[in-house]
């Protein structure tokens, strides 16, 4: 498993995080052949770039740490079978599900990290890392909530 | 209609309106209890899809009825509406026994005011905004069974009105999808003297008022002579004609046509992506009704097996999911059940459809949500695990979500399992057409109460705008987008 030393090697690595996520959902959208889908993966992109801009100013010290406030967690994603990422012509519903699916994992190797940590300080972290995507997956889901499971 | 304040006013100020509401106390009106719809008995209606529940108010009851309305100085039950009906002015008009006039002031906002009549959720529309309801706490005047008396009387009496044509353009429109939105859309059009064409992709004319409404709520005969006198206003209409496949937009410029307007619904089923759903014995609402409704798979020498099963499970609590469970029934299924994940209260159902289905018989498993199907060794559907669900705390918009119960999964039998989770737009216009600015949920865009798109010649409105959306909202969209592409039209090709 990789190795912390530091508060800020952790801070590195969840930066590190979203910056790939980023990557995955712009080459996502320069994939897809419809343009409002492709339209959709860039603005996840650009979230993912929000979130690391958050993470960057935490690390410099600009923002007091992450709200302790307690996610709920609707666990739509939990249940639903993966989406072939290799299609060209997702729909929004496969969007919404790989981006719930994708923050859920993140939620889990962040629990996972903090669970084998050994000091307070880096458990909390990870915890408070977890708790964000967490955030993040509920927006997703409150989404899905909204405009997927509309029966009508 | 556009109406002025000033002008409702003065209409309620007419001498014979004056006439009625001096004639009778308040108080006496509000004594007089709401009608009662009579229907046919539940054990009797089960036993076909074609027989119609509500039969309709009698002269005597829709008189009674109608004089229990105050007129109010201020009918707030307009606003309820969405295409802003003349309600008191209707209604008032059943009240003095003038029922062709009736049918005339509703047909100044509705193209299809039988249809209305009968589909609309009107308690959470006009009858939600009745001044009985919001100020008496009482039930509200019966808008909805008076519209279609009204509209049932004209169509029965033979006298129906045709409406006034401007003399004809030459201009020649193209209407995609014969849905309420492209209906509404063409008889206005006509009214003003274009040369309108309806390709439909389906061979029925309706869209879901024909596949997907059954006949037990909506009987085919009553859609069929809206659509007739369509016909006796020159609109002409192609059936088995898919727009974008068996010719495609550039073809019908070549043909001559100048604008388009796109009403192709939002046909195409959501399922909920989760495991075992290919399984057989799982279909789409959207299948299940097509194929009962115009494919005739309800009758008994059909040979249609993966529709019938002892146990049906209805996945869904809209009206679509509450027309499939119905419709099962129907076919005789001995357990017809609902399964959804919200709580009663939120079921976008017609709250009469609910009612009406549990007086048949259909068992309801709300807060329930399933999770996988199994499948017996044939590959077909054989049972399905469902999840509790609650309610958690409220969230930043008030709703309070479902959220699964940890541990208490269990499993139902079924045979057939039909899924009514939603609708998406049909995908086949929003993704070929070039340039035309569609939303990530796939819905073309439109300038608001416009209904053009970023194509200039091109309008759309209804399901394919909205998503799934209602009857009087798609009827509405398609009567804004005939006034403004006339506009467009008349500017860019009749004046000179
Ligand atoms: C089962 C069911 C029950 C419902 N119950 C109610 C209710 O009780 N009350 C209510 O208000 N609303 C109800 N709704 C919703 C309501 O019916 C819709 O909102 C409304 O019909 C939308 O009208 P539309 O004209 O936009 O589209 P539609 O009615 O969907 O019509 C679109 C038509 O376009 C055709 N089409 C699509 N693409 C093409 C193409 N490329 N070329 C040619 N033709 C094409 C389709 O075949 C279809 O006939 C119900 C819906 C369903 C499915
Ligand atoms: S609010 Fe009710 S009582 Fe008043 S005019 Fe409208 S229908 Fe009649």
């Amino acid at each position: 498993m990789k190795e912390f030393k530091s508060i800020n090697d952790i801070l590195d690595f969840a930066i590190n995080e979203e910056i790939l996520a980023a990557e995955f959902y712009t080459a996502l959208a320069a994939k897809m052949k419809h343009k409002h889908i492709k339209e959709t993966f860039e603005q996840y992109a650009l979230e993912e770039m929000g979130h690391r801009a958050k993470l960057e100013a935490i690390k410099n010290g600009k923002r007091d740490n992450f709200s302790d406030a307690k996610v709920a967690d609707m666990k739509i994603a939990d249940y639903l079978i993966e989406v072939d990422e290799d299609k060209e012509n997702m729909t929004y519903q496969e969007a919404l599900i790989i981006a719930m699916k994708k923050e859920k994992s993140a939620f889990r190797l962040y629990s996972d990290l903090a669970a084998a940590m050994t000091g307070e300080v880096e458990k909390k972290l990870f915890l408070n890392l977890a708790q964000e995507e967490a955030k993040h997956k509920l927006r997703f889901e409150v989404e899905y909530d909204d405009n997927i499971l509309t029966e009508n | 209609m556009e109406r002025s304040e000033e002008y409702i006013k003065n209409e309620r100020k007419q001498d014979w309106r004056v006439a009625l509401q001096k004639k009778t106390k308040a108080k006496d009106r509000m004594s007089i209890e709401r009608a009662i719809m009579a229907e046919t008995p539940p054990e009797v209606r089960i036993t076909s899809q074609r027989i119609e529940v509500n039969t309709g108010l009698t002269k005597e009851q829709a008189l009674v009825e109608a004089s229990r309305c105050m007129d109010c100085v201020n009918p707030t039950c307009m606003e309820g509406c969405p295409v802003s009906i003349n309600i008191p002015k209707f209604i008032k008009n059943i009240e003095r026994g003038e029922f062709l006039e009736a049918a005339s002031v509703l047909k100044e906002s509705s193209a299809l005011p039988a249809v209305c009549g009968r589909v609309c959720p009107q308690e959470l529309q006009c009858e939600k905004r009745c001044f009985y309801v919001e100020k008496l706490h009482q039930p509200a005047i019966a808008i909805g069974y008076l519209e279609r008396f009204v509209a049932d009387y004209e169509r029965e009496s033979g006298n129906i009105s045709t409406p006034k044509m401007l003399a004809a353009n030459g201009i020649k429109v193209a209407v995609i999808g014969s849905g309420p939105s492209g209906l509404s859309f063409a008889g206005d059009m006509a009214k003003l003297g274009y040369d309108v064409t309806v390709f439909e992709a389906l061979h029925e004319i309706g869209g879901v008022l024909k596949y997907g409404i059954p006949e037990f709520r909506l009987p085919n005969a009553v859609v069929d002579v809206e659509i007739e006198s369509l016909r006796r206003m020159g609109v002409k209409f192609i059936t088995n004609y898919i727009v974008g496949q068996t010719a495609s937009l550039d073809d019908l410029k070549a043909d001559g046509y100048k604008a388009f307007y796109v009403g192709s619904g939002a046909g195409l089923p959501r399922f909920m992506n989760i495991p075992g759903e290919n399984s057989n014995g799982i279909l789409s609402s959207n299948e299940y009704l097509t194929r009962v409704n115009l494919m005739g798979a309800d009758s008994e020498d059909s040979d249609t097996p993966v529709l019938r099963g002892k146990h049906v499970v209805v996945v869904g609590g809209g009206n679509t999911a509450m027309d499939s469970v119905r419709t099962a029934k129907r076919l005789g299924a001995e357990h017809a059940t609902i399964v959804y994940r919200r709580s009663e209260e939120e079921m976008p159902a017609r709250a009469e459809e609910v009612h009406h289905a549990k007086q048949e018989g259909i068992e309801f498993l709300t807060l329930t949500n399933p999770i996988e199907y199994m499948a017996d060794e044939n590959g077909r559907v054989s049972q399905m695990k469902v999840q509790k669900m609650e309610l958690g705390e409220p969230d930043a918009s008030g709703r309070r979500r479902p959220i699964p119960i940890e541990g208490s999964e269990y499993i139902l039998d079924c045979e057939v399992v039909v899924v009514a989770v939603g609708v998406s737009p049909n995908p086949l216009i929003p993704n070929s057409v070039e340039g035309l600015d569609v939303s990530k949920w796939g819905t073309i865009e439109v300038v608001k109460d416009k209904m053009q798109s970023s194509i200039p010649e091109m309008f759309a409105g209804g399901d394919i705008v909205r998503g799934g959306a209602t009857v009087i909202l798609a009827m509405g969209d398609g009567k804004k987008a005939a006034k403004n592409m006339n506009i467009y039209l008349t500017e860019k090709y009749l004046v000179n």
